[in-house]
């Protein structure tokens, strides 16, 4: 998930989960004769379990065994939200091995638990150096167990739960990258341990479980089957035909497209979405509000980097008009708060693409894109590419985009020049904004050739102020900049045909400007079908009335009110 | 013209680096040997349709951000100075997102930026006196060992001014693409442009320069009509 809103700002703050779990441990690995006092430790522990949780735990703990994955989706999504907000809204679950107890050691479960109890601190808490090593560990083994067995496990879950694994492996994975990039803020202790355990978090071994859960699951060659023609079971193989496998490798090809993002790859973002039709209103991605929503704002990301401006806005619009119809549906569950964020970031990135490449966007979304950023627009508009415009973007642009990693810890050996090394977030940055500069070229250009219809090149110098030869040059980049590649098809993200983004065009007669601004035609077909399905609704309607009221007619006459009540409803 | 974009499989690359490309390969550091080498070959083929591989040198990049160790800096100037001249002109920024603030300080690097920049704003004067301007001084260009290359960015130019203008005077094209007004003249004959007495060529129309003005009429899809096709399929 995206909790991404605290910073470590903290300073060697030992937090108090680390802590026990390490002295537990100790006792643990203690001689026998602290073995009653352990009891009693492990006995306390056990009972300072609140019996609601107890029970909850009893619950999940049954459900998994016998593959419930109804009743499992709702221990998740609702209660285990509940009880979080309860009991341990500013404290760690119990610990892992306080509950072995009541689970009978089981192994599978308490890799799960541990999973969910490192998540919880992750998002509530500040996590430790050592949280963060111990949580890693746990994926592995989490993942070892499921992709190295014999034959597929024996193991469901819920798709939301499955989606949140795999996020939020991703999301562990970035925050400790940004976590041991910023050396200043690490003690010498830290430090040590980072350098020591640089096989933690390792970005290789992160690529290489979301590509091995892909290629175990078949995945894509699941995709390409089902929309190919073929044979869909054989192609999927035998792990690929169970559903913890098939999501989980599809999640992993979002993971991946989002890790490449990351790491400033957007043209392997998009490739990697080859065998995913976004155009599929009933793909799996839209299984999980959570992942509709992510794949979408990577996409849209991609594109906005790429320059392609129109693809961006396509993508941004499609999704946000989605959570906003669907807003009432999702307001109660644990992906609206996610969900909300990501869609107002959207709103921020639609703001920059709409001001760098002015295009018709839906009404609705405009309107809110208007109420949101409106301030930002017009600053955007007035400014024509000066240091406003640098700052409104830089602001917007910060506050929407992505966390980006090095893929590679710092050289903890010369710790001033990893001090002053330019962050990724701020290099990412610096690039779009050169590009971007470019384009506000487009916005500025098109408010004066708007209201002409030929104009002299002398004339058009004098209102921007800038002499005739420049103008010249800034033409042919507006000419350049109104060409964008943009997509054709729903799965091959990344070709595309260059087509016009500009309803206003022009040509130079060698110092006279000639422009041309395309209009959009009256829709009647739009109009004609909206009112034949609307007429063919009444018309259903007004047959269904008349035949409950045939049906009835024989009835008593209770029962006859009743039937048109409800046919009328 | 070239391919729209550079992210389809050009007919010069070998099945080899397809392979690389597609497979998690494209993770093997000792396979940066494999796609230098093929771009030496891109940068000795001085044939612009078929001299680039964006896709290639962009998983070369990769390799570097992966295994700094490893990284050959003249190997980024040359993918580079190759995206500088691709047809498709988001080349660049695609390459330059997979390097680092600390590359971008190198010389040629730097160098190549501020070429870049003045390309983009069609300063194109500017440009060529950046490349050539400073006869005195020795140093290697920035562009060197890239076969072709003024010609590739010639051609780039020229497509710009043929999207641009209809008629323009001659002296004009030379100064944007550095040749005297002779060599102009020979271009324009080659492409077949009529040029008149006061030196002005006129541009052959096609859709980017016609500036006509259009009505965009509605587009249904079969979509739309699913509703209708099915009421009326009852009756």
């Amino acid at each position: 998930m995206y909790q991404e809103n605290y910073e470590d700002e903290f300073v060697g703050n030992i937090d108090v989960v680390a802590d026990t779990y390490a002295n537990v441990n100790e006792i643990e690995d203690g001689e026998m004769e602290d073995e009653e006092l352990l009891m009693q430790q492990a006995q306390a522990g056990v009972q300072a379990i609140p019996e609601q949780v107890r029970r909850f735990l009893g619950h999940l703990y049954r459900n998994l065994k016998n593959s419930t994955v109804n009743d499992l989706a709702y221990n998740y999504e609702n209660q285990f939200v509940r009880l979080s907000d309860k009991y341990y809204a500013k404290a760690p679950w119990p610990e892992p091995q306080f509950v072995a107890a009541l689970v009978g050691d089981d192994g599978l479960f308490l890799t799960l638990y541990r999973e969910l109890y490192y998540r919880h601190i992750y998002s509530r808490l500040h996590p430790s150096l050592e949280t963060r090593f111990r949580s890693f560990e746990n994926y592995c083994d989490l993942f070892n167990y499921i992709l190295n067995s014999d034959g597929p496990i024996e193991l469901e879950l819920p798709n939301q739960w499955l989606w949140d694994i795999v996020d939020e492996f991703i999301y562990q994975f970035q925050s400790y990258c940004s976590h041991r990039s910023r050396v200043a803020k690490r003690s010498p202790e830290e430090i040590e341990l980072l350098k020591e355990n640089s096989q933690v978090w390792n970005t290789y071994s992160v690529l290489n479980v979301l590509y091995s859960l892909i290629q175990k699951s078949n995945i894509n060659q699941q995709l390409l089957v089902s929309r190919e023609g073929g044979d869909v079971i054989e192609a999927a193989g035998e792990f690929g035909t169970r559903p913890l496998y098939k999501m989980l490798g599809y999640f992993s090809i979002i993971g991946l497209v989002r890790v490449h993002c990351m790491l400033g790859d957007y043209t392997l973002a998009l490739q990697t979405l080859e065998n995913i039709d976004l155009g599929n209103s009933r793909g799996l991605f839209t299984r999980v509000t959570a992942c509709h929503v992510t794949i979408y704002y990577y996409v849209g990301f991609a594109y906005m980097m790429m320059g392609r401006y129109a693809d961006a806005m396509q993508a941004f619009v499609h999704i946000l008009t989605f959570v906003t119809r669907t807003k009432h549906y999702h307001q109660r569950s644990l992906q609206y708060d996610t969900v909300n964020k990501k869609a107002e970031q959207m709103y921020a990135l639609l703001a920059i693409s709409v001001s760098l490449s002015p295009s018709r966007v839906d009404d609705l979304i405009q309107t809110q894109v208007r109420e949101k950023y409106g301030d930002q627009l017009h600053k955007l508009q007035r400014s024509g590419g000066g240091d406003e415009a640098i700052s409104v973007l830089t602001e917007l642009y910060r506050y929407a985009c992505p966390k980006f990693i090095m893929p590679n810890p710092p050289n903890y050996d010369e710790l001033e020049a990893a001090v002053e090394a330019m962050e990724p977030q701020d290099y990412q940055l610096k690039c779009f904004l050169r590009e971007a500069c470019l384009q506000l070229v487009v916005p500025t250009l098109r408010s004066f050739l708007k209201l002409y219809n030929t104009m002299g090149l002398e004339q058009l110098s004098t209102f921007l102020d800038i002499d005739a030869a420049e103008l010249r040059n800034q033409l042919m980049v507006y000419k350049q900049r109104c060409r964008q590649v943009r997509c054709t098809s729903g799965t091959d993200l990344l070709n595309g045909e260059v087509t016009p983004t500009t309803d206003l065009d022009f040509a130079l007669q060698d110092n006279l400007i000639i422009i041309a601004e395309s209009r959009v035609g009256r829709r009647y077909a739009d109009w004609f079908i909206r009112n034949a399905n609307k007429m063919q609704d009444l018309i259903n309607n007004l047959e269904n009335r008349q035949k409950a009221a045939i049906a009835g007619a024989g009835k008593p006459n209770g029962e006859e009110a009743a039937a048109t009540t409800t046919a009328a409803a | 013209m070239a391919a729209a974009t550079s992210f389809a499989r050009p007919s010069t690359r070998p099945d080899e680096i397809h392979n690389l490309l597609t497979g998690v390969e494209r993770y093997n550091p000792q396979k940066i040997s494999v796609l230098e080498d093929y771009l030496a070959h891109q940068c000795a083929n001085p044939d612009p349709n078929t001299n680039h591989d964006l896709m290639a040198n962009l998983a070369l990049l990769k390799m570097y951000q992966f295994n700094p160790p490893m990284m050959d800096l003249d190997v980024i100037r040359r993918i580079l100075a190759k995206a500088l001249i691709s047809t498709s002109q988001g080349d660049f920024n695609l390459c330059l997102y997979l390097l680092s603030d600390d590359i971008c300080k190198d010389m040629s690097i730097a160098k190549l930026l501020v070429l870049r920049d003045y390309l983009e704003k069609a300063q194109f004067d500017g440009f060529w006196s950046e490349m050539y301007g400073n006869d005195d001084d020795d140093e290697e260009s920035v562009v060197d060992g890239i076969a072709g290359f003024d010609n590739g960015l010639r051609k780039l130019i020229l497509a710009e001014i043929t999207s641009t203008y209809q008629t323009i005077q001659a002296k004009l094209i030379g100064k944007m693409v550095n040749l005297d007004e002779e060599a102009v003249l020979r271009l324009a004959k080659e492409h077949g442009w009529d040029v008149d007495a006061a030196g002005v060529v006129s541009l052959p129309l096609k859709s980017e320069n016609e500036a006509k003005t259009t009505v965009i009429k509605e587009s249904i899809k079969f979509d739309q009509l699913t509703k209708i096709l099915c009421a009326a399929n009852d009756i």
